[in-house]
């Protein structure tokens, strides 16, 4: 691993070297208006994220002599400073995060500053390495309704179902599985295949002394990670979209207004899921996303969907990975008809998650963060930065050697996101993201820890997000 | 009149950050409390919402079951920490191998950030991973789960703010046991007081003052915790841990709610002042009209 680590890190900077070298002038002539600028940033501790603090924002400081102070910080804090900073006009970040999920809200209060027409209208600070034609359709989730772009992507991945490969290849599994439920052991193509799955494993677990459970559950009694797991994971796997909120019709959450939010589908949905925690490990109503991914790479679990963001380094990190060469990947379980639905173009599988760096208008270096945003965004700084965190923004990306050799080692992830990506799909384009979510979790949070059952937890939580929309004007 | 003048002028710079860092801040709060204000509604400005603010908060279950955990929480460690505060604080007056050692240890955990105590604590009780479920399991077959049972995140939080926080206590007890006078003390002897006697009608009395100001500290504080129980449970599970100031943090800042926010802010503040009048009436105020008597 070690051995794979140092020749990423040389292939990066090699490939880096020689972007820079290629277009010193431009970088270094568009950097001197500049130089001794510092422009600051705020964003999630992520791979991603660590990548650009750790390798792209020194290489551009040295090729432009423009300074990044980059805050990566926890999610919440993200936010809050991000927010807070936008809200109030202060200034004090050039660049900041913005998830896909968080961009309509942003968009709403005109926060972000128009990166085509910045671009447009400052020639002179166009790269010539930099094209927004390069990026792949997530770029999208980043536009207005004239298709301008706001945010430069900078990581975009699927919550992928993973699961041990070592265990289901395990001959004395297989057989005792076939055994046990009449067919053979594989990743789960339905839920009640995934179910079996989890019982078996956990038995297993328990017969043969191991720290092994059938199934991760991203089931924090207090953090909205668990929330989202049921939301953007599981529920469109059993055919519940958009969170059940019905944008069409006035907003409707309730199944009696017209929504889905406490209908048939969510009600199987969330009693499934909450069934899951009898298979997963004690850690599991503890466990954020982060937490998942850890539980995952310690081999303590059979299966689980993962943010995509953390494949590689569970797969490949063997200074953090007990699990390393054993990692498959494949598509969550789909109840009947929910394919069918992707294919009508009316449904989704999962979520397709990312983010960018966007520019806000409060930033007092809007210049020079413009250049720091076509940095990160060339198509030479990609193949690196998908091997150190396995995001892709550029179409070109996949196509690279390094790139494709990483797909192996990650099981054909990356082919698996630019084949079945499409499949999956970002947050609905609701403003009031973190509003309705807030309103309705802790009803949730009562469901996991068993104060409330599933259908007790969502007909009270299709309420909350009613009064929720119609407290904040959406809702008439 | 021209000394009062310097007195004023001196006077003057503290005011002024008062007005800007006390006032002004307050005065912000007390006007948004009457608006209905969210940065992420259909219509952000803020727009007069009368005393509705006020109105929702009275039916709002989530904020009084805020209130009443808060409460729970903060008399629970209060008394903890004064009676585990004093029996240090006893032990450290009297002279044992390693004291200066001991009492350096002792104070560490008053040299951490809140939000490295519920880091810390976080690991120490995570399954799979911290010691506490291991050991607790292993040793007495306890399942230790404290994002699944309330009652073990209520008193796992209780446990870590004791952790903290008794080490002040401790402190500003032995300061105060350490200034008493001793006549009193032979008086009492001389007269055949018994050991409780003498804590009761000698002891007590004379630590009056330091127990109070030490209440009233450590009763703000655990009022108004936020992160060290943020980082350990983020109020969880479901609302056992969602104490008013987590509470407020989520409606202020993940809602964006700042018309109710402000309220609620400012209810609670309401609240704290009214105990702490309370403690005083019954505890010093009483006390004093006795002794007047």
């Amino acid at each position: 691993m070690r051995k794979f680590a140092a020749s990423t890190a040389l292939t990066a900077i090699a490939m880096m070297v020689g972007a820079s070298a290629a277009h010193a002038d431009f970088w270094s002539d568009a950097g001197k208006a500049y130089e001794g600028v510092t422009i600051r940033g705020v964003s999630e501790s992520t791979p991603p994220s660590n990548y650009v603090k750790d390798v792209l924002a020194p290489a551009f400081t040295e090729a432009t002599g423009i300074k990044v102070e980059f805050e990566a910080t926890s999610w919440d804090q993200m936010y809050d400073k991000a927010i807070k900073d936008m809200e109030a006009n202060t200034g004090i970040y050039d660049f900041v995060y913005i998830e896909q999920d968080i961009v309509y809200s942003y968009l709403s209060r005109d926060f972000l500053v128009d990166l085509t027409k910045a671009l447009a209208d400052n020639p002179d600070l166009k790269a010539p390495t930099f094209n927004f034609d390069e990026f792949t359709s997530f770029i999208d989730y980043f536009k207005n309704d004239d298709g301008d772009v706001f945010g430069v992507p900078m990581e975009a991945f699927v919550k992928i179902y993973l699961y041990r490969k070592d265990l289901f290849g395990d001959q004395e599994a297989k057989d005792a599985f076939k055994a046990k439920y009449g067919y053979d052991l594989a990743p789960a193509t339905t839920h009640q295949q995934y179910k079996d799955i989890a019982d078996f494993f956990t038995q297993w677990g328990k017969d043969h002394d191991m720290e092994l459970w059938g199934t991760t559950v991203q089931a924090h009694s207090g953090h909205p990670a668990s929330w989202y797991e049921f939301f953007e994971s599981w529920g469109p796997t059993f055919g519940v979209y958009n969170w059940g909120i019905d944008a069409s019709n006035n907003y409707a959450a309730s199944v009696a207004n017209g929504g889905s939010m406490n209908g048939p589908k969510a009600k199987e949905a969330l009693a499934y899921w909450l069934d899951l925690l009898n298979d997963a490990p004690p850690e599991a109503t503890q466990s954020t996303w982060d937490e998942v991914a850890a539980t995952f790479a310690a081999g303590r679990a059979a299966q689980g969907l993962v943010y995509g963001e953390n494949a590689a380094w569970i797969a490949a990190d063997d200074t953090k990975s007990n699990v390393v060469g054993n990692v498959g990947v494949a598509l969550p379980p789909l109840s009947d008809g929910v394919m069918a639905e992707v294919e009508g173009g009316t449904g989704y599988i999962g979520y397709y998650d990312g983010g960018a760096f966007g520019i806000p208008h409060s930033s007092k270096n809007k210049e020079a963060t413009l250049l720091f945003l076509q940095y990160i965004g060339q198509d030479e700084v990609q193949p690196g930065w998908a091997i150190a965190a396995p995001r892709i923004t550029h179409t070109a990306t996949y196509a690279d050697p390094d790139v494709m050799k990483m797909d192996a080692e990650l099981d054909g992830y990356y082919t698996l996101l630019k084949d079945k990506g499409p499949l999956f799909a970002g947050a609905p384009p609701y403003p009031f993201h973190a509003q309705v979510r807030e309103a309705t979790a802790p009803f949730f949070y009562e469901a996991i820890i068993g104060q409330l059952t599933a259908d007790e937890a969502l007909d009270k939580m299709a309420e909350a997000a009613e009064a929720e929309l119609t407290k904040l004007g959406y809702r008439k | 009149m021209n000394s009062q003048k310097t007195g004023w002028l001196l006077l003057a710079p503290t005011l002024v950050i008062l007005f800007i860092f006390g006032v002004v801040p307050f005065l912000y709060v007390l006007v948004t409390s009457f608006v209905h204000w969210n940065a992420f509604a259909a219509d952000p400005t803020p727009h007069f919402a009368g005393v509705d603010n006020y109105r929702q908060l009275v039916f709002d279950d989530q904020f009084i079951f805020s209130i009443w955990q808060t409460a729970r929480f903060a008399f629970f460690v209060v008394l903890s920490e004064l009676v585990l505060g004093y029996m240090l604080a006893r032990l450290m007056l009297s002279d044992f191998p390693f004291k200066g050692l001991f009492r350096t240890i002792h104070a560490l955990p008053l040299m951490v950030a809140p939000i490295a105590v519920g880091a810390t604590w976080r690991l120490l009780t995570v399954p799979g991973l911290g010691p506490l479920p291991y050991f607790l399991d292993t040793f007495f077959g306890y399942d230790y789960r404290i994002g699944s049972f309330a009652d073990q995140a209520f008193f796992t939080t209780v446990v870590m703010d004791i952790w903290h926080w008794t080490p002040l206590v401790t402190l500003t007890l032995l300061a105060a046991l350490s200034s008493l006078p001793k006549e009193p003390f032979e008086q009492a002897q001389i007269d055949g007081a018994s050991r409780f006697q003498i804590f009761w009608y000698v002891t007590l009395p004379f630590l009056r003052p330091a127990i109070l100001a030490t209440v009233f500290i450590r009763m703000m504080d655990a009022l108004r915790t936020v992160d060290e129980i943020w980082m350990l449970t983020g109020g969880g599970p479901a609302a056992t841990t969602r104490y008013i100031g987590l509470y407020i943090w989520r409606v202020v800042f993940p809602k964006t709610d700042y018309g109710y926010g402000a309220a609620v802010s400012l209810v609670t503040l309401f609240l704290t002042i009214v105990l702490c009048w309370l403690l005083y009436v019954g505890l010093v105020a009483r006390r004093g009209q006795k002794s007047v008597n």
